[in-house]
């Protein structure tokens, strides 16, 4: 189905909004910035510069010399941000501490969140870098752009903050790093009424949603990952920008349980796209595979020689769950064993598709290591449709929201709480069945506690008839 | 019920010892003066004391918290009172 936007949105065209001509976007040549010196001594960052990979160090010297070589009313920061920010970070690497205080009250009018204040505690050593807030923009569904769009939001930044970014952070947003505390409401107009997109979520806000590619340019995906994000960043927009949860939470929307964007370990509310009916298989595809006619793996890993393809060795022989066999020369599976580890459909995508009852599988609570230890999102709901307007989503959402407002502690992630109170307690108050699936060894695990009424019959226990045959 | 709710978030601002605060303890202490208030309803009551000016958001980019204007904090971390 062909993608509607919400409403209109802008055309943003660079020829006619950008700031920079050719000439001053490559305003120095290769050989002024070989001989190029900042003002400070960096010699352990210089050390970073070396080795085949790209370096931040070098990006940021070439940005201090194309700022150092425009013209005043080219800018509306200070031109030397880019060598303050890497004498500072020197400095600190020589120090082994940082010099970098964050947080504060700095923000666009009426949003609590997109906005983080950075300042410098060596502000008469480095003044440019004194106030160097950082503001988070919303990326598109699957971060996918058009070029007028990337370089007018460059010519913004290069004009009214550092002309630094960082494409993308953890979270998904596009970063962009260092700019005054004046420039922002400018900024902030820029980006929503002229570029049309918006800044994104920070502090104890629904953070930015973030999406794998999904059905736009992946044969695999089971849900559309960009239509969910689209709406539930839509839908949730308060949530995003007016802070009222315990910390941060995060969804990510994975559209098969390959996980491209890792939300099983990266997000408070992890959505993969799954199926509830059979792997769809292509005998005489698989037969291809056997004969050597079509390459493994879709031909990836095929720099060496690997021998010969054996589906028993390379498939059947290492499913998780040994639901798969070759029986009278055709591949079977025992579908209902299958844990959707997708190595046998990765490996021969011509012969193997997942099947066509598609949804979603929720999974709750996974963290980086802040306050507690990192954690693995806990499987909530095994299977529902994922389909507009996605109520049925919302309605979990919601439910899991309530609770955790509600009885969450300042600063605790909800899969902390989770930890803290169970999983049997949480799924009760989501109104979830338990089930096999939550836990990895359901046959040996006793992760359900039974109550009285919850069993035909019920059942009477007198304690103290109890304690005379077993003391404490 | 609106400007109940935002007089009671003030009360609960102007006496807390504090001068930033977490929205959960804001709203357990509005809930207590105004029986009844749900969470999204105080919510939407302290957006609009920050639309107002009154309130201001104070944020670490980790975790978010409410304080009066003027009493505490600036925009440059180094000029406030803590």
């Amino acid at each position: 189905m062909a993608f509607e936007p919400k409403r209109p949105v802008n055309k943003i065209s660079y020829q006619e909004s950008r700031i920079y001509s050719d000439a001053e976007l490559k305003n120095y040549t290769e050989e002024e910035l070989k001989n190029f010196k900042i003002k400070h001594e960096i010699p352990m960052l210089e050390e970073l510069e070396k080795g085949p990979w790209p370096s931040f160090v070098a990006d940021a010297k070439r940005n201090a010399l194309r700022r150092k070589k425009l013209a005043d009313d080219k800018m509306l920061i200070d031109r030397e941000g880019s060598e303050d920010l890497l004498g500072v970070l020197e400095q600190s690497f020589v120090e082994g501490e940082t010099h970098w205080k964050h947080g504060g009250i700095v923000g666009v009018m009426g949003y609590g969140g997109g906005v983080i204040g950075r300042y410098s505690d060596l502000a008469e050593k480095y003044p440019s870098v004194a106030h160097f807030h950082t503001m988070r923009v919303n990326q598109p569904a699957s971060k996918f752009y058009d070029t007028d769009f990337l370089r007018t939001i460059c010519d913004l930044w290069e004009y009214r903050g550092s002309g630094l970014m960082n494409l993308h952070g953890s979270t998904g947003d596009l970063v962009l790093l260092g700019t005054t505390t004046e420039q922002l409401e400018p900024i902030f107009f820029d980006l929503t009424h002229v570029m049309d997109t918006d800044i994104g979520g920070s502090g104890s806000n629904l953070r930015t949603p973030s999406c794998c590619i999904g059905k736009a340019r992946c044969e695999f995906a089971c849900i559309d990952t960009q239509e969910l994000s689209y709406e539930l960043t839509n839908y949730y927009q308060d949530e995003l920008h007016r802070p009222a949860f315990p910390y941060k939470f995060k969804f990510k929307f994975d559209g098969c349980p390959n996980g491209c964007v890792a939300s099983i370990a990266r997000s408070d509310l992890s959505f993969i796209g799954t199926w509830r009916d059979d792997i769809r298989i292509d005998q005489e595809a698989v037969k291809g595979y056997i004969a050597g006619d079509i390459k493994p793996n879709a031909g990836a890993h095929g720099g060496k020689d690997w021998g010969k393809f054996d589906i028993q060795k390379e498939v059947i022989g290492l499913c998780p769950s040994n639901c798969m066999a070759m029986v009278d020369g055709k591949l079977t599976i025992n579908n209902a064993e299958c844990v959707r580890c997708m190595h046998c459909i990765n490996t021969m995508p011509r012969a193997l598709k997942p099947g066509t009852d598609t949804g979603v599988s929720l999974l709750c609570g996974a963290k980086a290591p802040i306050l507690d230890g990192a954690q693995m999102a806990t499987l909530l709901v095994p299977f529902m449709k994922a389909e507009a307007p996605y109520d049925n989503i919302k309605g979990v959402i919601e439910k899991i929201w309530e609770y955790w407002m509600d009885e969450g502690k300042n600063r605790e992630r909800v899969g902390e709480m989770i930890q803290r109170i169970g999983l049997p307690k949480f799924i009760e108050v989501l109104e979830l069945p338990p089930a096999p699936q939550m836990v990895k060894a359901p046959r040996s695990n006793p992760y359900i506690f039974w109550k009285e009424e919850d069993v035909a019959g019920g059942w009477k226990r007198d304690i103290n008839d109890y304690r005379t045959r077993h003391k404490r | 019920m609106m400007e109940e709710l935002k007089k009671a978030i003030l009360e609960f601002a102007e006496g807390s010892k504090k001068t930033k605060f977490y929205f959960k303890d804001m709203e357990k202490a509005v809930s207590e003066k105004v029986p009844g208030a749900k969470m999204r309803e105080v919510k939407k009551a302290a957006s609009e004391l920050v639309m107002e000016g009154v309130l201001i958001y104070f944020s670490t980019g980790s975790s978010t918290m409410y304080g009066l204007k003027g009493r505490g904090m600036t925009e440059d971390p180094t000029e406030g009172s803590e």
